[in-house]
């Protein structure tokens, strides 16, 4: 066994002796598979992060649109409540030739079934979105490791 | 020397190179990372990567009762100046365009522009004007001037504006404007609320905000959390019922020359303020001159909130606690005979009756008909006693805080048997409201007990608070029983009859009402003002089930004294719109209806 392993050898030295390039074609066969595996790698990488880098700018404008949309809700609402602010409102009656209401200008009828309005209820604050909103997808967040250690534990899961 | 050591030894040279300078690498990463001055390397490498950013959440708004809003949010915009991006231009038209735009002082202007700035280690600023008294504040444009300074600083051929800086920031907006200002209260440009219901809920309109590290290299695709924010209320005021009294308030103030007054609505079965007015007005969304300084932070503010920080000697509508007590003690009935002298003699002081005149023999209605203060005192003296009377006067929670939900609230003051200072006298004078002093909505709630068949219920401004889990709705409270129903019933009878008796100015067609009138002097240091008074008047109604409960105060009156003449047709005036805007059908109305008609 052991002379046939040593045979062996002594053919691929001889075969070197006597073609030197066959040694560095293998060298530079195995290089460039290492610097291809590395350009892949470092190629995912970038396009992993360029989509992190894109969907960070993203949640920033979005957030800074949501900060505008909910000032400039607000300021319309206000604008709103200006308009129609009892002051201006008694102004604008009055130029339309109404007048306050008196006890003798008023006939109160009963009426059967009739339902007073409901109470107001004011609209809830924006709430703070809860753990499961704020959760991004692991794709944004997760390394390569975790990621593979994911795809080895559920081989179905990564997309 | 063959080829192959040759190639070897450079091959080993060209290694020893690159081995030296990995290791140089490495070392440097050590030092970089682990030392001394590692936290400088990362202090580097933080600043520019990453920024610390305080997030304040928006104030929540409010709401009148049946939803129109009273306080939301806006944004304003300071003016600063970034004093490295000056020009010798700009320096000249900065102040001259802001002096023509906002009719400020251009000298004043000019000189916060020029100022080296820079060798006071200074390189941005904030424009300030200057007020009245010659304070400083920071100068604030809305929207409309800050896209026309925008457009100056876009067009090239318009003044040159370089170093000017439009800096947004939140700002409280009250779309009523006056109306309800005082309820309000107000908030700063450091959205810290002062007074009023602003004041009083600043922690829970606020929210909480917080402090994000935002990652700017990488950027982190990850949603920050929003600060818990702030939540909004629904108060118990009208707003419509609101404009309508301080209407009414303004033509009285104006009509009888007095330099102020409040008016106070509240539905007495729950302790809902349904409005509260006065005069001066309170422009929140103009509050500088209204701001405090320490000392009147910690005491109220009698011109801000007089409703619950303006006391005032109560004079005659004070009488009917002291004759609820005696009612309810079954130590005076209603027919009970009283035959007035004109004076009585209580601790050795003499009281006279408000016109000095003797009534001769009066009933105890009669006694509140007349507004008699030798009957009412006699009740305090001859069957009530001091213990009896300031117990009476403690469970109707005079001299303590109501605890409504209004910032500044004072306790007025009443001085009872166990005071060092306290002499017979006053027991005499409390009788029918002299020597004491109260709240607009302090004599209000003790009223509050008599319309509300003998319940004081808290009185309060919020009726919902809206927070982000959901709406909560305050369960109004009693603060004391002290009268039974059939005191409050008797006494209400009693002065409805008497004010049917008392003045015309304060009767409804239609309408059963019950009230008293009151005329205070005003105390000074010196004594008793000889000329000014504070008129006032308290009534509910409609009988016999009460809705609504109102306070009028109207101080220094010129042209009549008297509350019968100032204050009741003010209560008057507001009861014939009240009735209407609430829906409260006449007796007739009622009778029509029970019998089908």
């Amino acid at each position: 066994m052991l002379g046939q392993r040593m045979g062996v050898k002594a053919k691929r030295t001889h075969a070197s002796r006597q073609a030197p390039w066959r040694l560095q074609v293998r060298w530079t066969g195995k290089t460039m598979l290492l610097a291809i595996v590395f350009l892949v790698v470092s190629g995912v990488y970038l396009a992993v992060n360029a989509r992190l880098a894109k969907a960070g700018r993203d949640v920033l404008s979005l957030e800074e649109h949501r900060s505008d949309m909910l000032r400039l809700t607000s300021e319309l609402s206000a604008e709103l409540a200006t308009r129609t602010a009892p002051e201006t409102m008694m102004a604008r009656a009055a130029s339309l030739g109404f007048h306050a209401a008196q006890p003798d200008d008023v006939l109160f009828l009963t009426v059967d079934g009739y339902m007073p309005p409901a109470d107001f209820i004011a609209p809830r604050p924006p709430a703070a979105p809860d753990e499961g909103q704020a959760m991004l997808s692991p794709a944004y967040t997760e390394t390569l490791g975790e990621w593979l250690m994911r795809w080895i534990g559920s081989p179905g899961e990564p997309s | 020397m063959n080829p192959d050591g040759v190639t070897r030894r450079r091959i080993r040279f060209v290694l020893f190179l690159m081995a030296g300078a990995v290791t140089a690498l490495v070392v440097q990463l050590v030092r970089v990372q682990f030392g001394p001055y590692a936290p400088v390397f990362a202090a580097r490498a933080e600043y520019g990567a990453s920024r610390v950013e305080k997030v304040v959440p928006a104030r929540g708004q409010i709401y009148d009762r049946n939803g129109n809003l009273l306080a939301s949010n806006g944004t304003m915009f300071y003016l600063e100046i970034e004093v490295r991006q000056l020009t010798e231009l700009s320096q000249k038209d900065i102040p001259l365009t802001l002096s023509k735009l906002l009719l400020l002082p251009l000298e004043d202007l000019y000189a916060q522009v020029t100022t080296d700035w820079a060798a006071l280690g200074q390189y941005r600023i904030r424009l300030t004007r200057k007020d009245a008294n010659g304070n400083p504040w920071p100068i604030s444009v809305d929207k409309t001037v800050a896209e026309v300074i925008n457009g100056f600083l876009a067009d090239p051929l318009a003044p040159d504006l370089s170093g000017l800086d439009l800096v947004p920031a939140p700002k409280r907006i009250y779309p009523a404007g006056t109306i309800a200002g005082h309820v309000l209260g107000f908030v700063n440009q450091e959205g810290q609320g002062f007074y009023g219901v602003e004041g009083y809920y600043d922690e829970w309109l606020s929210g909480k905000p917080i402090t994000i590290h935002r990652q700017f290299i990488p950027l982190e695709a990850r949603l920050q959390p929003d600060p818990p924010a702030g939540v909004n209320l629904v108060l118990t005021i009208d707003l419509a019922i609101q404009q309508m009294v301080e209407t009414a308030l303004k033509e009285a103030i104006e009509s009888s020359l007095a330099e102020s007054g409040q008016v106070i609505v509240m539905d007495p079965r729950n302790g809902e303020i349904l409005a509260m007015a006065a005069w001066p007005v309170l422009d929140p969304n103009h509050y500088e001159p209204w701001l405090p300084d320490t000392t009147e932070e910690e005491e109220g503010n009698p011109v801000i909130t007089p409703g619950v920080a303006g006391t005032f000697e109560p004079g005659s509508t004070f009488k009917v606690m002291t004759m609820a007590a005696a009612l309810d003690l079954d130590r005076v009935k209603p027919e009970t005979e009283f035959i007035d002298t004109g004076q009585i003699e209580v601790g050795g002081h003499i009281i006279r009756n408000w016109d000095g005149r003797s009534w001769g023999q009066q009933t105890m209605v009669g006694c509140l008909q007349h507004s008699l203060n030798v009957c009412l005192a006699w009740i305090a003296a001859d069957k009530l006693g001091a213990t009896d009377l300031y117990a009476y006067l403690s469970r109707f929670g005079v001299g303590r805080l109501t605890g409504v939900d209004l910032a500044g609230e004072v306790s007025g003051k009443l001085r009872t048997p166990r005071d060092p200072d306290w002499t017979e006298p006053d027991m005499g004078t409390n009788s029918f409201g002299q020597g004491v002093s109260v709240t607009p909505m302090q004599l209000l709630t003790a009223v509050s007990a008599i319309a509300n068949y003998g319940d004081m219920v808290q009185p309060h401004i919020v009726r919902q608070v809206v927070g982000p889990q959901g709406a909560y709705w305050p369960q109004p409270a009693v603060l004391s029983r002290p009268i039974t129903r059939q005191t409050a019933e008797t006494l209400t009878t009693m002065l409805a009859q008497s004010l049917e008796g008392e003045t015309r100015y304060a009767v409804v067609p239609g309408y059963r009402l019950a009230g008293k009138t009151g005329t205070a002097q005003i105390a000074t240091e010196k004594g008793y003002d000889p000329k000014w008074t504070v008129a006032s008047f308290v009534g509910w109604g409609p009988l016999p089930e009460p809705r609504f409960l109102v306070l009028v105060r109207i101080d220094k009156p010129a042209t009549a004294p008297w509350g019968s003449v100032i204050a009741a047709p003010v209560f008057q005036e507001i009861v014939e719109r009240l009735v209407v805007m609430m829906g409260l059908p006449p007796d007739t109305s009622l009778a029509q209806a029970a019998a089908g008609g």
